[in-house]
C-alpha cells in the first residue's frame, strides 16, 4: 500500500492540519467529556456546599455555615485523626511488612515462588469482600478467632474485636495490612532482583553482615520505590472507605470514623447532603495539599546534589 | 408463500396483543425483601396482573437500610420516577409532600368510598399520614416499633414471667444474667434499633412538654427528665442488660440470635413476627410485653410506640390511575387479611378482627387497641439527624461509654451544630 503522503514535499506533511481557533474543534470533545463528569460536579459540589440542602427539597443559601460546623464537629475532625493512625498502620502492616517480605523471600530457592504468591494472593481478593470476610473472623459470638480462642481454653482473652473502641481500629489496620502486604511486597521484589550481585558480594568480602548489607546497600537502593509505595499508603489511606464501611461502618461510637465513612453517613444516612458534600471540600483540600507538600518533599530528597 | 403470509398474520397479531397486554406498567419500590409478608405481596400482584391483564407490575425492592438511605432519595429525584413508592408515615411523608413528591389522594380516597374502609384514626394529622389536612400516604399496616420479645422456654427454666413494673423488669435481667444467659440482645451498629426503644423509655419518664420541647429544639435534652429516663439506661446495663457487641452487631443478626434461641429477650418491632415465620423453627415459643411501667403517675405509663406504613403515589407518575387501582386492589379486606395473617396489623375496618391471626399478632393487635396511647419514633418524626443523635446519645449510656449527664451534654452540643 502506498504512502498517503508520499510525493508531497516534506514541508508539507509536517504543516499543521489547521491553524488558529480550528483547533479547539479537535479538543472540544474531550472538553465536553471533561466538562460533563469533572467540571461540572466540581462546580456543583462547591455551590451545595454553601447550602443548607436535605437532598429532598430546594437547597437554602448557608453561606459558612457548613465548613463552621464541620470545625466543630468532633466526630469529624477524629476520622481526621483516625485516618492519620490509620495510615501509620499500613506503613507498618503493609509497607513494612512487604519490604520484609519481600527481602526474606528474595531467593530462587524451591518452594519461594511459591510463598510469594501465597502472600499475594489476598491482593486480587475486593476490598469489600476481604472486610465481609474478615468481620465474620473477628464476629464476637460465632468469629473463627474468638472460637479459636476457646477451643484452646483462652476464652477469656476472646472479644468483640470490631464492637469495642480500643480493638476495632487496630483490627482494622491489621485486616489492610493482610489484604495489601502483598502488593508492596511485589514491588519491592521487583526492585530487590534489580540491584547487582556483585555490590553484595564485594560488601561481603569487606566483611559486612547481613544487617549492613540490609541498611546500607539494600535500603538506599530502595528508597524510589519506598517512596512511592509511601505515597500509595497514604493517599490510599485518605480514600480508605470500603474496608471501614464492610467491617464497621465507623462504629463504635466513631472510633473508626473515617473522612469518607463520615461523608456517606451525613449525606445519606442522615439526609444532610450538603453538610456531606462540604465535608467532600473539606477532605479535597487535605489530600491536595498534603499530595503537593509529599511530592515536593520527595522531589527534593531525589534530586542528587553534586 | 400462503404459509409465509400466514406466519407473519400470526406474528404481527402476538405482537400487537404483546403490546397490548404490557401496554401500562407501573413501578413500586418497596423494603420488603423477604419472609412471609414478601410472599403474600407476590401473590397480592400476580392477582391483580391476572384481574387486570393491562397492567404489569414491576417491583424495585431494596433492603430496608439501603432503601431508606439511597435506595429512595435516588429513585425520587430520577427522571423514571416509580410511580409507587413505600413510606413512613410522619415526618417523610410530611417533607416528601413539601418537595413536591408525593401526589395529593384527596380525590382518589374519596371515590368508591375508598377512604371509608379504614379505621379513622389513621386519617389524622398525628398519624402521619397527612399534611395540611390532604392526604398522601395510603397507610397499608400498623408497625409496633419496639416491644420485648421474650422466649417462653428460657423463661419457663428460669422461673420469671413477664414483668408489669420497670423494677421487675431490671430484677429479672439481672437473674437471666447471673443465670449465664444472653438476657437482651440487640443488634444497634445502625443507632435506630436501641434509640427507638430509647425514645419510648424518654416518653413513659419525661413529662410531655419537655420531651416535645427537646425534640422541636425549643428546649434542652439536659433537663432532670431526659436525666432520669437515661439513669434507667444505665441502671438496665448495671443488670447486664446489653450484649456486649451491641455496637458492632446488626439488627438482622440479632433477630437471628433470638429467633435461634440464643437470647432471652430481643427489644425490636412487629415486624419480627413475618422474619419469624421463615427463621423460626416450628416449636420456637415466644411472645411479648410492652415495655413495663416506669412511671405509674406519667400521662404516657401505658403507652406502645408505633408508626403506621404505606404506599405514595408519585407526583410525577407515569400511570398515577393504574397506581391507585393497584393501592385500591392492595387494601382491599381479603387481600389485607392474607397481610394480617402473614404478620402485619392493617389500617382495613375488620380485617384484624376477621382474619385468623397467630398468637403474636392477635397480641399486637390487642396491644394496640388497649393502649391509651401511641407514640410515635423520633426518626419518623423529627429530622433524622435530631432522631439519630438522641439514638447516639442513648447508645453511648448503653454502652457504658458516657454517664446519663456526659451523654445528655454531648447530645445538646451535638444537636446546636444541626441546621434548623
Amino acid at each position: 500500500m502506498a504512502d498517503a503522503g508520499a510525493g508531497r514535499p516534506i514541508e508539507d506533511r509536517t504543516a499543521p492540519v489547521a491553524k488558529g481557533a480550528v483547533n479547539l474543534l479537535f479538543i472540544a470533545p474531550a472538553m465536553l467529556l471533561f466538562g460533563l463528569f469533572v467540571l461540572w460536579p466540581v462546580g456543583s459540589a462547591f455551590y451545595y456546599a454553601f447550602t443548607h440542602w436535605d437532598g429532598f427539597t430546594a437547597p437554602r443559601w448557608a453561606g459558612l455555615d457548613n465548613f463552621q460546623r464541620a470545625l466543630a464537629d468532633s466526630v469529624h475532625l477524629m476520622s481526621y485523626v483516625h485516618v492519620v493512625l490509620y495510615i501509620l498502620g499500613t506503613l507498618i502492616f503493609e509497607v513494612s511488612f512487604g519490604l520484609l517480605v519481600a527481602v526474606l523471600l528474595n531467593s530462587d530457592r524451591r518452594g519461594f515462588a511459591l510463598m510469594r504468591g501465597l502472600f499475594f494472593s489476598p491482593v486480587v481478593l475486593s476490598m469489600s469482600a476481604a472486610g465481609v470476610l474478615w468481620a465474620f473472623v473477628l464476629d464476637y459470638r460465632s468469629g473463627l478467632l474468638n472460637s479459636v480462642l476457646k477451643a484452646l481454653g483462652a476464652g477469656e482473652l476472646a472479644q468483640p474485636w470490631l464492637s469495642q473502641p480500643s480493638t476495632a481500629l487496630i483490627a482494622i489496620m491489621i485486616v489492610s495490612g493482610w489484604k495489601y502486604a502483598g502488593f508492596y511486597m511485589a514491588i519491592f521484589f521487583a526492585a530487590l532482583r534489580r540491584i547487582p550481585r556483585n555490590i553484595y558480594e564485594a560488601a561481603t568480602l569487606d566483611g559486612a553482615g547481613p544487617a549492613v548489607q540490609f541498611f546500607q546497600i539494600t535500603l538506599p537502593l530502595l528508597r524510589q520505590n519506598a517512596m512511592v509505595a509511601v505515597l500509595l499508603a497514604v493517599t490510599g489511606g485518605f480514600a480508605g472507605f470500603d474496608l471501614f464501611f464492610t467491617m464497621t461502618n465507623g462504629n463504635p461510637f466513631g472510633a473508626t470514623e473515617v473522612p469518607a465513612t463520615w461523608i456517606m453517613k451525613q449525606a445519606f444516612d442522615k439526609n444532610q447532603m450538603s453538610y456531606g458534600i462540604s465535608l467532600t471540600v473539606v477532605l479535597a483540600a487535605v489530600v491536595m495539599a498534603i499530595s503537593l507538600v509529599y511530592l515536593r518533599v520527595s522531589e527534593r530528597l531525589s534530586v542528587h546534589r553534586y | 408463500m400462503q404459509v409465509l403470509k400466514g406466519s407473519l398474520a400470526l406474528f404481527a397479531a402476538a405482537l400487537m396483543t404483546t403490546t397490548a397486554l404490557a401496554a401500562t406498567e407501573i413501578r413500586i419500590t418497596h423494603a420488603t425483601t423477604g419472609g412471609a409478608e414478601k410472599e403474600v405481596l407476590d401473590k397480592i400482584i400476580a392477582d391483580f396482573e391476572a384481574a387486570n391483564p393491562d397492567i404489569k407490575v414491576v417491583q424495585i425492592p431494596f433492603d430496608d437500610d439501603v432503601y431508606s438511605n439511597t435506595g429512595l432519595i435516588t429513585q425520587l429525584q430520577s427522571n423514571d420516577v416509580p410511580d409507587i413508592y413505600f413510606q413512613w408515615a410522619g415526618f417523610p411523608v410530611k417533607r416528601d409532600a413539601e418537595a413536591g413528591y408525593a401526589m395529593d389522594l384527596t380525590e382518589a380516597l374519596a371515590s368508591d368510598g375508598w377512604q371509608d374502609t379504614f379505621v379513622p384514626s389513621v386519617w389524622t394529622e398525628g398519624a402521619g399520614t397527612m399534611v395540611d389536612g390532604k392526604p398522601y400516604l395510603v397507610p397499608t399496616s400498623l408497625d409496633v416499633t419496639n416491644t420485648i420479645w421474650y422466649n417462653e422456654a428460657i423463661f419457663e427454666e428460669n422461673g420469671i414471667s413477664p414483668p408489669a413494673t420497670w423494677d421487675e423488669f431490671v430484677a429479672l435481667t439481672k437473674t437471666l444474667t447471673d443465670a449465664g444467659e444472653i438476657a437482651i440482645i440487640q443488634g444497634n451498629n445502625e443507632f435506630w434499633p436501641f434509640g427507638n426503644w430509647a425514645s419510648h423509655i424518654a416518653a413513659k419518664v419525661v413529662p410531655p412538654a419537655e420531651y416535645t420541647a427537646a425534640f422541636e429544639r425549643t428546649g434542652k435534652f439536659s433537663t432532670p427528665g431526659f436525666l432520669k429516663a437515661f439513669e434507667h439506661i444505665a441502671e438496665l446495663r448495671a443488670a447486664g442488660g446489653f450484649n456486649r457487641d451491641l455496637q458492632g452487631l446488626g439488627a438482622d443478626p440479632a433477630m437471628a440470635t433470638f429467633l435461634e434461641g440464643s437470647a432471652a429477650m430481643h427489644p425490636i418491632g412487629s415486624w419480627l413476627i413475618g422474619t419469624a415465620k421463615e427463621l423460626a423453627d416450628a416449636d420456637f415459643r415466644y411472645a411479648s410485653f410492652d415495655t413495663p411501667v416506669i412511671d405509674p403517675d406519667h400521662p404516657l405509663a401505658h403507652s406502645v410506640i408505633g408508626t403506621a406504613t404505606g404506599f405514595v403515589v408519585h407526583a410525577r407518575a407515569k400511570n398515577p390511575d393504574a397506581a391507585i387501582k393497584f393501592l385500591k386492589f392492595y387494601t382491599l379486606p381479603a387481600n389485607q387479611v392474607l397481610r394480617a395473617e402473614a404478620g402485619t396489623l392493617s389500617p382495613i375496618k375488620g380485617v384484624n378482627e376477621t382474619a385468623n391471626l397467630d398468637a403474636q399478632t392477635d397480641q399486637m393487635a390487642r396491644m394496640l387497641a388497649e393502649a391509651p396511647a401511641m407514640v410515635p419514633p423520633p426518626d419518623t418524626t423529627y429530622p433524622v439527624a435530631l432522631a439519630e443523635a438522641y439514638y447516639q446519645a442513648a447508645a453511648y449510656v448503653a454502652a457504658g461509654e458516657k454517664s446519663p449527664g456526659d451523654a445528655l451534654s454531648w447530645l445538646d452540643e451535638t444537636v446546636a451544630l444541626i441546621a434548623e
